[in-house]
């Protein structure tokens, strides 16, 4: 159908041999222009012709003169190819809707050579054709994936018809396309791992080589924390030579290796190295300005004999010192370098574009740290240090006492009056009286202490059923109702909850956009009680549970019909 | 032992007003304070016989003072202990002893007093949980500490003490102290809102003279086996505050917001504090003002 489109607006004419059933177009017509073509290409184990056109990707069988497979480019959402190495070489398209077709490439030379081919010109293509709808449509389905309540709601309403999937999409579409540009310009860099240079592991080749896998992720990495390695990249590439000599110069290199001793060769990155070692010299001098920290103190510190390794004073004199202990500084060095550089290129990213003018030092960000300690920081640092807050006096706040007229009133505090039980003078003095001639003569008979009658009928009426126990049958309803009710009984609120929303935001009623939809959206209230809410009342019926679960949402619906009812009385009378 | 490491403290708050009992006394003559005292003896046995690490406290609250009957201040735990006659747990009859001995004193003591007449239940409350504090102090590093505090009350309410019982009991609920309420005559508003709070169990005695059974049924289990036992079931407690006007309970009312006094009906100005408040008129429905066509 897209040909006979395509061919109506270019105004050619050409021949129609005929529509199958599902409609496959037609041969090509002149006007397409044919990108690639490629011969023996099986299809559904048919053998056939493969042709890749401006627009479209199409397949014909053998001798005939038709397409059977034929697929837009904006159709299509990604190919696949199958791994080297398998006896089929094929190539798979997958379509937005979820459909896939695959080619088997079967020229006996050039199967690899054809798939290849074809896999780059797609790899071209495919991109220029992914149309913008299908992203909204993509949102979509993220949204829904995201969200298991929305995508119940989505079901509980779309799907069953209760309310089309415009008016579902009408707000929640808008907010988030807000939200999704907002977190696109916050959205935050990725650091720098600090073992990105050790997971670039080499693997051997099988003869003597060594294979370095280089992600594009790898290569941002050593740019962002060595930006002379960026520098010789931006001069040398592709002038000098091409992207893969770069890097194979790049780990050939000894600055990359380890010992770095020997750097006088002729090499691109010995001048990396040479300012490397400026970068690290300049590092030290300035130092750490925080005044808490010193470290000049870290050094390592002998216990006694055996405990910790004892350091010879160093002597100034390089050539006195050993080759290990060269080539163990020499680690060192650059590993702090390393270390240095990683943190440095994280601070340098966020602060780039805010102050150009403050970067003092290209190599290292401890420029940074001159910046922080300016004096009135480095006080209040040292006033944290030593005071403590709740050792201070009162800071004195002032405050506004309250004034009560009528304290005596907290004493008893919101308790009703209770009816005093009043005694007499006399009668407080009897009874002093009788306890007292009573407790005299005290004395604990614990064998004696109950009748057995007495505790008998006492445990009856702690027992189940009894006096004390009576309202221990009472169950809450969430004990009562089978999980699978409450969550149906969840969902149905949820649902009726969207449709009073779309309902009462009609309200008050201005255009006749806002009329119609009070309209639309009364007449599905009724159909979702109708279609919904009258099963499940009947399921729990016959259930036989008593609890009335479903009497406030009759309430939402019936507030929600007479309000209907009195705007369209309203109406009427207007009319008239 | 796995059984060293829970020490469970009972404190029993014992409502002794001489008052009431005696006019108790007078009025059912089977159930009196000794009857009552042997009561209290039997679960504070039974407490103790339950595991080695119990521990118990008994205070007796008066109208003038609360007063700990034991661990009493004249017993130091290094004294003699008389060898027991009826081969009793020497605890036990140490314990009954010198429970009998201080109620004996403490009633000796008793002063006639018109005036005040309400059991100081706060104070005893404020005391037993100072008592548990101390001890929980007390214990071995990797000891549990579990409290309960089970009031026995007779006489009624005090509504004075109204500040200081709830300042107790949200102590309690921070310390994670039981309060168990097993009253005798009238049902206490105060004692139902502490046992809600805190966790415990609120009971009203049916038969009195049975009041040995419904102490080792209900109170003598802690709090871990209660959830295993049927008990009776919480009592629904009426939360509804009081107007300070004319103290009824209400369920909506205007509270003033600077000294938080509760009012049934509103009033321009606070009447406890003496703020003056404006209250918003209700707004004119503006009418539309149909334009009159005039027929100049």
């Amino acid at each position: 159908m897209a040909d006979l489109r395509a061919a109506v607006t270019h105004g050619v004419r050409y021949d129609c041999f005929g529509f199958s059933s599902l409609g496959a177009p037609v041969m090509a017509s002149l006007s397409e222009e044919v990108l690639l073509v490629v011969k023996r290409v099986r299809q559904r184990k048919q053998d056939g012709t493969l042709y890749l056109m401006a627009e479209r990707i199409a397949w014909g069988p053998e001798g005939k003169d038709r397409f059977t497979v034929s697929h837009l480019y904006a159709d299509i959402r990604c190919q696949k190819i199958s791994p080297d190495g398998k006896a089929k070489i094929q190539l798979q398209l997958v379509l937005h809707t979820g459909e896939s077709t695959t080619f088997h490439f079967a020229n006996e030379s050039t199967a690899l050579k054809d798939r290849d081919a074809t896999k780059e010109l797609l790899q071209q293509l495919l991109p220029k054709f992914k149309k913008k709808a299908n992203k909204e449509l993509e949102e979509k389905n993220r949204m829904l994936q995201e969200d298991p309540v929305l995508f119940q709601l989505y079901k509980d309403l779309v799907v069953s018809q209760v309310i089309s999937a415009e008016e579902f999409w009408a707000n929640r579409l808008s907010l988030n396309s807000v939200e999704h540009s907002l977190s696109n310009n916050n959205k935050q860099d990725v650091g720098i791992s600090a073992a990105f240079l050790a997971d670039i592991r080499p693997q051997t080749d099988g003869c003597n080589g060594l294979r370095y896998n280089l992600t594009s992720d790898i290569i941002e990495s050593i740019f962002r924390t060595y930006p002379t390695v960026k520098q010789k990249y931006a001069e040398n590439v592709p002038h000098s030579m091409t992207e893969k000599e770069f890097w194979t110069r790049f780990f050939q290199s000894h600055y990359f290796h380890r010992d770095r001793i020997n750097t006088g060769q002729q090499d691109i990155f010995s001048e990396c190295a040479k300012q490397d070692e400026k970068g690290l010299k300049s590092m030290v001098t300035q130092g750490v300005k925080n005044p808490m920290v010193d470290l000049l103190s870290l050094e390592d510190k002998t216990l006694d004999e055996g405990y910790g390794t004892a350091t010879a004073p160093t002597t100034s004199n390089p050539s006195n010192k050993s080759l290990r202990e060269n080539s163990n500084s020499a680690i060192i060095k650059r590993f702090n370098h390393h270390s240095a550089m990683v943190l440095a290129a994280g601070l340098r990213k966020t602060d780039a574009p805010n102050d150009q003018a403050s970067e003092t030092s290209s190599t290292d960000g401890n420029s940074r740290d001159s910046d922080f300690f300016q004096p009135p920081v480095k006080k209040v640092k040292l006033q944290e240090a030593i005071e403590y807050d709740d050792l201070q006096g009162d800071s004195g706040r002032r405050t506004i006492a309250l004034n009560l007229k009528k304290s005596d009133r907290y004493s008893h505090g919101p308790i009703p009056l209770q009816s005093q039980h009043y005694s007499s003078s006399q009668d407080i003095i009897n009874s002093i009286s009788i306890i007292q001639h009573e407790m005299r003569n005290y004395k604990p008979r614990l064998t004696q202490v109950m009748s057995s009658s007495a505790a008998s009928s006492a445990i009856t009426a702690l027992s189940p059923g009894g006096l004390l126990m009576q309202s221990g049958g009472q169950q809450t309803i969430n004990q009562l109702v089978p999980t699978d009710v409450q969550s149906e009984l969840k969902h149905l609120y949820t649902a009726v909850g969207e449709l009073l929303r779309h309902f009462w935001s009609c309200f008050p009623v201005n255009t006749p956009f806002l009329e119609e939809k009070v309209v639309k959206m009364k007449s599905n209230l009724e159909r979702f009680q109708l279609t919904k809410l009258r099963p499940f009342q009947e399921k729990i019926q016959r259930q036989y549970l008593s609890t009335n679960l479903t009497g406030h949402l009759e309430e939402m619906l019936q507030a929600a019909y007479n309000k209907f009812q009195a705007w369209q009385t309203r109406r009427m009378m207007r009319k008239t | 032992m796995a059984s060293d490491d829970e020490i469970n403290i009972l404190v029993i708050v014992l409502d002794v007003n001489p008052i009431w009992w005696g006019q108790q006394a007078q009025r059912e003559p089977q159930f009196t304070l000794s009857t009552c005292l042997d009561s209290l003896m039997v679960l504070a046995n039974a407490h103790l016989v339950l595991s080695r690490t119990n521990k118990l406290a008994v205070i007796a609250n008066l109208y003038q003072k609360s007063h700990f009957l034991y661990p009493s201040k004249r017993w130091k735990s290094g004294d003699d202990i008389p060898a027991s006659s009826d081969g009793k747990y020497e605890l036990l009859s140490v314990i009954n002893d010198l429970f009998a001995d201080e109620i004996r004193n403490l009633m000796d003591r008793t002063e006639v007093s018109g005036s005040q007449t309400d059991s100081l239940l706060a104070v005893s409350l404020a005391k037993a949980l100072c008592y548990i504090h101390r001890v929980s102090k007390d214990v071995q590093a990797g000891q549990d500490v579990k409290s309960r505090i089970l009031v026995i009350k007779a006489a009624e309410d005090s509504t004075l003490q109204y500040m200081n019982f709830m300042n107790v009991i949200f102590a309690a609920q921070k310390k994670n102290i039981l309060i168990d309420a097993c009253v005798l005559d009238a049902d206490s508003g105060l004692l139902q809102q502490a046992c809600d709070i805190t966790g415990g169990l609120y009971l009203r005695i049916p038969q009195k003279i049975a009041l040995t059974q419904y102490l080792l049924w209900v109170f003598l289990p802690d709090a871990e086996q209660r959830s295993q036992l049927l008990l009776p079931p919480p009592v629904h407690v009426d939360y509804r505050a009081a107007c300070f006007c004319h103290r009824n309970l209400i369920e909506i009312g205007y509270v003033c917001s600077v000294c938080l006094s509760i009012f049934c009906n509103f009033s321009p100005i606070c009447t406890t504090c003496e703020t003056a408040f404006k209250m918003p008129l209700p707004q004119m429905a503006k009418t539309k003002k149909k334009k009159v066509k005039t027929a100049n």
